[in-house]
């Protein structure tokens, strides 16, 4: 394995848990999958649409997501919305991602 | 109308989820693909090479499938998987051998010729092997595609302390023990066989005659004694070396000397001794074959074990040898 790939698949693991945060607090107003994959990524927060469509089902049959099909248009298009208790999780996770980051702040103001 | 890469591509991975999931995979799927299309159009290419771009990049269509509906793409995963193969290992030790011996023995007392014996006990194992690792192999496949009760384990046991191994490595203390016990049996055989030339005291037709025939002391009765010292320098030697390959190699020699030689003056009835033979009221009436079979089979089936522990030990000292170096 060379270091490049080393260090994706380290990233990827960093960034895991951070796609569940940033959809949950993404979805605050309803969108779907694509629309969402493109808003995510030009806000820096890459994910690859092979692991965001089954995320958003596991999501929603976790009952942290809520969807409705819209066929307003010619393709009809599954529109998610974060529910009162991917709220209270975004709320969770936001917390101990603050506590993490004090934590390594720290941890690198002690090597200085 | 031909079907488009597309309702192909959306057919092949809807039929492989339940009918209750299929309907919404599909509209999924297709709202996935059509967006993903639609962006690979607007950036210049032609309908059909984005379709077969965005199709090619989604990739195998069972694949992708299982996982939107969460499906596991292994026969056994790593929560049953160590449960798996425990057990498979603990029935294919316990079973097999009852299995092999079981069928060796009925078709021995039936009568069958000693190559039907053999090869009937390999067939019966080998099939047993295979039945035990399809169906054990099968009911972990199925609880692994089983969903658990909300909050619950499934059969996969909480790991405690009791399932540490006793030791870490077969230490020089359980050598002695073996060395011990093995020296200890090996004397009492050897005592016996001088023993019986007075009679067995134990048994009453038998006070005053020899069991085995005492024509074989002219040969094959020492014999048998040098073979016993011969284990017993064996076993000084295993305490002293660990199980090498040549030791193991060694075993079966003395076991091929002790049970063949034994094997064909019982079957040719110049083991026992025709006086005891007659004080005993032999044959006792149909159960002779049956009781010459059990024996064979017995002493067969002592030599085999002896052998085949011989090998796992070897094996096993060797691979403590290779972790340690």
């Amino acid at each position: 394995m060379s270091t490049d790939d080393l260090t994706a698949g380290h990233l990827q693991e960093l960034r895991r848990g951070t796609v569940v945060l940033a959809c949950l607090i993404r979805l605050r107003t309803a969108d779907y999958g694509y629309a969402l994959l493109e808003s995510l990524n030009a806000l820096g927060i890459t994910v690859d649409a092979n692991t965001l469509y089954p995320l958003l089902r596991r999501l929603e049959k976790q009952g942290l997501l809520t969807s409705e099909w819209n066929t307003d248009e010619a393709r009809p298009r599954k529109f998610y919305r974060t529910s009162p208790a991917g709220e209270r999780l975004a709320e969770a996770l936001t917390g101990d991602w603050k506590l993490i980051d004090a934590a390594l702040a720290r941890l690198t103001g002690d090597d200085s | 109308m031909t079907a488009t890469l597309t309702d192909r591509y959306v057919w092949a991975a809807a039929r492989s989820v339940p009918d209750a999931q299929r309907r919404d995979l599909e509209r999924e799927l297709r709202e996935r693909i059509g967006d993903e299309t639609d962006a690979l159009l607007e950036q210049g290419a032609s309908p059909d090479d984005a379709e077969r771009a965005v199709l090619t990049e989604l990739g195998d269509p069972v694949a992708l499938a299982a996982g939107y509906v969460d499906r596991p793409l292994q026969l056994i995963g790593p929560r049953y998987y160590l449960t798996w193969w425990r057990l498979l290992k603990l029935l294919l030790v316990l079973v097999v051998p009852i299995a092999a011996v079981g069928v060796a023995l009925g078709k021995a007392i039936s009568g069958a010729p000693v190559g039907d014996v053999i090869g009937s006990a390999v067939v019966v194992s080998l099939s047993v092997v295979v039945h035990l690792g399809f169906w054990t192999t099968l009911v972990f496949a199925v609880l692994e595609r089983t969903p658990t009760a909300e909050g619950k384990r499934g059969i996969d046991s909480l790991w405690t302390l009791d399932q540490l191994p006793a030791t870490i490595e077969p230490a020089r203390t359980s050598r002695l023990a073996e060395l011990i016990a093995a020296v200890f049996f090996l004397l009492v055989f050897a005592a016996f066989l001088v023993w019986q030339q007075f009679g067995l005291p134990w048994v009453p037709q038998l006070e005053a005659v020899p069991l085995l025939d005492p024509a074989l002391w002219s040969f094959w009765l020492p014999y048998f004694i040098g073979i016993i010292g011969l284990e017993i320098l064996f076993a000084v030697a295993i305490f002293l070396l660990g199980w090498t390959w040549w030791l193991a190699v060694v075993n079966v020699l003395l076991n091929v000397a002790f049970t063949v030689p034994a094997l064909w003056l019982l079957v040719e009835g110049r083991l026992v001794n025709p006086a005891a033979l007659d004080a005993m009221g032999w044959p006792w009436g149909d159960a002779g074959p049956i009781v010459v079979t059990v024996t064979v089979v017995t002493i067969v089936g002592v030599a085999l074990a002896d052998v085949i522990d011989g090998f796992v030990k070897t094996w096993r000292a060797g691979r403590a040898r290779r972790a340690a170096a």
